[in-house]
């Protein structure tokens, strides 16, 4: 360059300078730009625009700002920012399924949002402001926001006693305690039983070697032609609460070996009267008799039966007790005979209530059993088994404790290694990161890990211990939602003090009642005091409802008040002393504290007031929908044809006034009756009697088969 | 010279691209992506996990078969219905050429106050003390949604945000 032209400013100069600064400029207005183009930024925008576009734009408008939005709840340490983009979860006339996310107003729920925040029910990360981190799994970020579908895996995570809303939990829940995971897993919420599986110590006595093997091997009786089991009977979608366990040959000949030997306590056969096994064994009517007993003693109320209809196998039947389809060719007709007359001597814990045999029914019913409820291929896949070795036995015994057998069954002398599975009660707040996926080609999150891990244990984990459930997809994702509730320790105390803890039931029945209540197992239908089963009606109020001379005919001859149910009270051939004991102790202790039967007198009624009682029932309120009396009416409510003799003048006026006062889900509604009104409808009611007639047992199994089938 | 020329074209050029950028953008704003991105849960969740029924219509049907099932529906869990017992026979839930025909207002009011208060069977009894305003209100939105045929809320029929 000439020393003169140094200095000056050249054209060309001019245009680098000028290009130069151009991409400064260009650079310099990135950043704001990037800015402006932020996600949340631009769903400001386009909320702006869409709420120009409606009807209302000056109330969706009206807590607009440009910047972030957040709900900041210091206590419990939620910072959502989700109401940034989603700004018109509060605006009731964006309900509308048109409406686009994410704009539309959040279905009405039981709680306010602003109180609660966004993440607390549905997770994912509040403080982010992208869509990704915000709602999936990022390397910064790891909790994803939670499918709706086990949403109400966050009601539980507080509220630990079981909601109505919530059905999903509450079955999840349900299923975790009836499938024994208690036994291995440590689980937040989820009551541990007496008994967990059933108590082996005698096994031997009551099984042979082949078919615990059989047992062991596929834990499935009932078995279609395609080799499906379908166990989705109307009443019954209960699979065998026993898993399938990962067995080898030779372990599942060790354990067949082991159990089979167990015989601690010894089987002490009950003869039958040789003069009715004489009178009865050459009747061609016998098993069709055992039968019809089978079906008057309700044994189908706790237990069910395979069916097979057009094709399809059914389980019909109660799902208290085991499926009994193939028991004939299970169990040994002396350990048969000896268990239908004492349950408890065999199995402590039991819930099998003791009925009052006769030998005649006791023959004529385990002949039905062993006869019919039988299937000669049940053992015919299983190889020759010799008498157990000792080595055999040994080994047995090793693998009872190994395999976690020991975690749910009984045994003497042997005690179950502490906390065999994992402890389950913070799996519902983990991190995928903190999870195994092994090979498994699944998302990395943890719904579908628990939904592989429950559905094959294996595929998580190749040296897994847990044995195979099979789950139908309803049950699985209810297990699923269940496990996601429980999300360990409350972080802070403010969530501590949020929690709604399940009330512990108790009852302890006394004296003499306790004794007839233990034999014949009421609570495992019904309900005292919050304790007990919810197949039958709740007795807690039994003595404020019904009369005492009605509880002793009914116990002695259960005649069902509702005609639509399936699933009766057992025939228990009580006696009159345990009638009365039971109905004694109903009639004083079970009373409702607001209902006093010795208050109201029948007498006072006038024939006067049961006239218009009778009017108001039959065409002012038109009761006969709901309820029949003699042979017309509906059949939602109880039949009232014995209202009379049934219930007490104080529980129907009371019930009058407000049904759900006395049992909180009835599904009576509750009227505007006057007071007069109720006095006449109450002085109807106590006029209507009628006796409790014989049952007539032909008619009996044909209403059975038709309602069965009517019931599908 | 030339250059300068040059350079302050491709400036106005790159002015007029952004100013018509703008415009355009402007334009398009009606069928924004955005608006569509995040139209359902489905496209963060699996759509096979996707509940049919929102909260408010998933309580409704709660509801529904505590307390209506029983003679608003041909089989019910017991069994038999109770239908077939009553005179006149009851609407199904499902019945939308009946119940879509009926205002919110209406069923709210039939539910809360039974037939007899609407000159109708008095053998639908009155819910109103026995159910929530809430609870009535999610029968109906059940009642809406499982309609056949389907039930269209009435107003804004032709809102460019209608379901497709």
């Amino acid at each position: 360059m000439p020393a003169e032209a140094m200095g000056k400013v050249t054209d060309r100069m001019r245009f680098v300078f000028a290009v130069l600064s151009l991409i400064f400029l260009a650079v310099l207005a990135i950043s704001p730009f990037k800015d402006y183009r932020r996600e949340w930024k631009q769903y400001k925008r386009s909320y702006l625009r869409f709420a120009q576009g409606r009807p209302d734009t000056k109330r969706l408008t009206a807590d607009y700002s440009p910047g972030i939005d957040q709900i900041w709840l210091p206590g419990m340490n939620v910072v959502d920012r989700c109401t940034t983009c989603h700004q018109g979860i509060t605006q009731s006339s964006l309900a509308d399924k048109s409406v686009p996310q994410p704009f539309r107003a959040h279905p009405p729920i039981p709680h306010n949002m602003r109180e609660w925040g966004c993440t607390i029910c549905h997770r994912g990360q509040g403080p982010a402001t992208e869509v990704a981190e915000a709602h999936e799994s990022t390397l910064a970020w790891e909790q994803p926001v939670l499918p709706t579908h086990f949403i109400q895996a966050s009601c539980g995570t507080c509220h630990q006693s079981d909601l109505p809303q919530t059905p999903q939990l509450a079955r999840g829940r349900q299923l975790l305690a009836e499938f024994n995971c208690q036994g291995c897993h440590k689980m937040q919420g989820i009551e541990r039983p007496a008994m967990l599986g059933p108590d082996l110590t005698s096994i031997g006595t009551k099984v042979s070697r082949e078919w615990i093997y059989k047992w062991l091997k596929e834990p499935r009786t009932i078995v279609d032609k395609d080799g499906n089991v379908t166990v989705n009977g109307y009443e019954t979608e209960e699979e065998p609460r026993m898993p399938k366990f990962r067995l080898s040959e030779t372990e599942l000949r060790a354990l067949a070996a082991y159990l089979s030997v167990q015989k601690a306590k010894a089987l002490r056969p009950y003869k039958i009267s040789p003069a009715v096994v004489a009178a009865w064994s050459k009747n061609p009517e016998l098993i069709s008799q055992g039968e019809l007993r089978f079906r008057q003693m309700f044994c189908t109320t706790c237990h069910s039966l395979a069916v097979t209809r057009a094709g399809e196998t059914k389980l019909i039947g109660g799902d208290i007790g085991p499926e009994l389809t193939k028991v004939g060719s299970k169990v040994n007709t002396d350990w048969l005979i000896a268990w239908l007359r004492d349950p408890e001597a065999y199995l402590p814990h039991t819930r099998m209530t003791r009925y009052g045999w006769s030998d005649e029914d006791l023959y004529k019913v385990s002949q039905y059993i062993t006869t019919k409820l039988v299937d000669s291929d049940l053992l015919s896949d299983v190889p020759k088994l010799d008498p157990p070795a000792d080595e055999e036995i040994q080994l047995g015994r090793g693998l009872f404790i190994e395999k976690g057998c020991a975690s749910c069954h009984t045994i003497e002398g042997v005690n179950p290694q502490k906390d065999f599975g994992p402890d389950l009660s913070a799996l519902g707040g983990k991190n995928a990161s903190e999870l195994e996926f092994g090979a498994a080609k699944i998302p990395h999150n943890l719904v579908s890990y628990i939904q592989a891990k429950l559905e094959d244990p294996v595929s998580v984990n190749p040296a897994a211990r847990m044995p195979r459930y099979s789950w139908n997809q309803p049950d699985l994702d209810a297990v699923t939602t269940a496990l996601l509730s429980m999300k360990g320790a409350p972080p802070t105390s403010a969530f501590e003090n949020l929690l709604v803890p399940r009330k512990p039931s108790s009852f302890r029945a006394t004296g003499s009642f306790a004794e007839v209540y233990e034999r014949y197992k009421c609570y495992a239908c019904h309900r005292f005091n919050g304790y007990g089963g919810d197949l039958a009606p709740d007795l807690t109020y039994e003595g404020s409802r019904a009369e005492r001379q009605w509880l002793v005919e009914f116990l002695k001859s259960p005649q069902t008040l509702r005609p639509t149910l399936i699933l009766r009270m057992p025939q228990l051939n009580m006696s009159d002393k345990d009638a009365a004991t039971l109905a004694d102790y109903l009639a004083l202790v079970m009373q409702h504290p607001a209902v006093n039967p010795a208050s109201k007198d029948a007498k006072e009624f006038t024939p006067a007031m049961a006239t218009l009682g009778k009017q108001l029932y039959e065409v002012k309120y038109q009761c006969q929908s709901c309820h029949t009396i003699g042979s017309s009416g509906g059949y939602v409510g109880p039949n009232l044809s014995n209202a009379g003799g049934w219930l007490t003048p104080a529980w129907i006026e009371a019930w009058l006034r407000n049904p759900q006062a006395l049992i909180p889900d009835s599904i009576e509604p509750r009227r505007n009756f006057t007071d007069e009104e109720i006095l006449a409808l109450t002085a109807y009611l106590v006029t209507l009697r009628a006796g409790i007639k014989p049952q007539k047992t032909a008619v009996n199994i044909g209403a059975l088969a038709s309602e069965q089938g009517a019931g599908r | 010279m030339r250059i300068r020329n040059l350079a302050v074209a491709a400036l106005g050029v790159a002015a007029l691209c952004g100013a018509s950028g703008c415009r355009k953008h402007a334009r398009t704003a009606k069928v924004d992506p955005l608006l569509a991105a995040y139209d359902s849960e489905a496209d963060w969740n699996d759509s096979t996990k996707m509940i049919p029924l929102g909260y408010q219509q998933a309580q409704g049907k709660r509801v529904f078969y505590q307390y209506c099932v029983w003679c608003h529906a041909d089989s019910t869990p017991a069994g038999p219905s109770n239908r077939s017992n009553l005179t006149p026979v009851p609407a199904l839930l499902d019945d939308g050429a009946t119940l879509n025909a009926e205002s919110d207002e209406y069923l709210g009011n039939i539910i809360t106050l039974g037939g007899s208060a609407l000159g109708k069977s008095a053998m639908m009894p009155p819910y109103g003390r026995t159910l929530s305003p809430e609870e009535i209100r999610s029968v109906i939105a059940f009642t809406r949604a499982i309609a056949q045929p389907p039930y269209q809320p009435p107003g804004r029929p032709g809102s460019q945000y209608s379901a497709r």
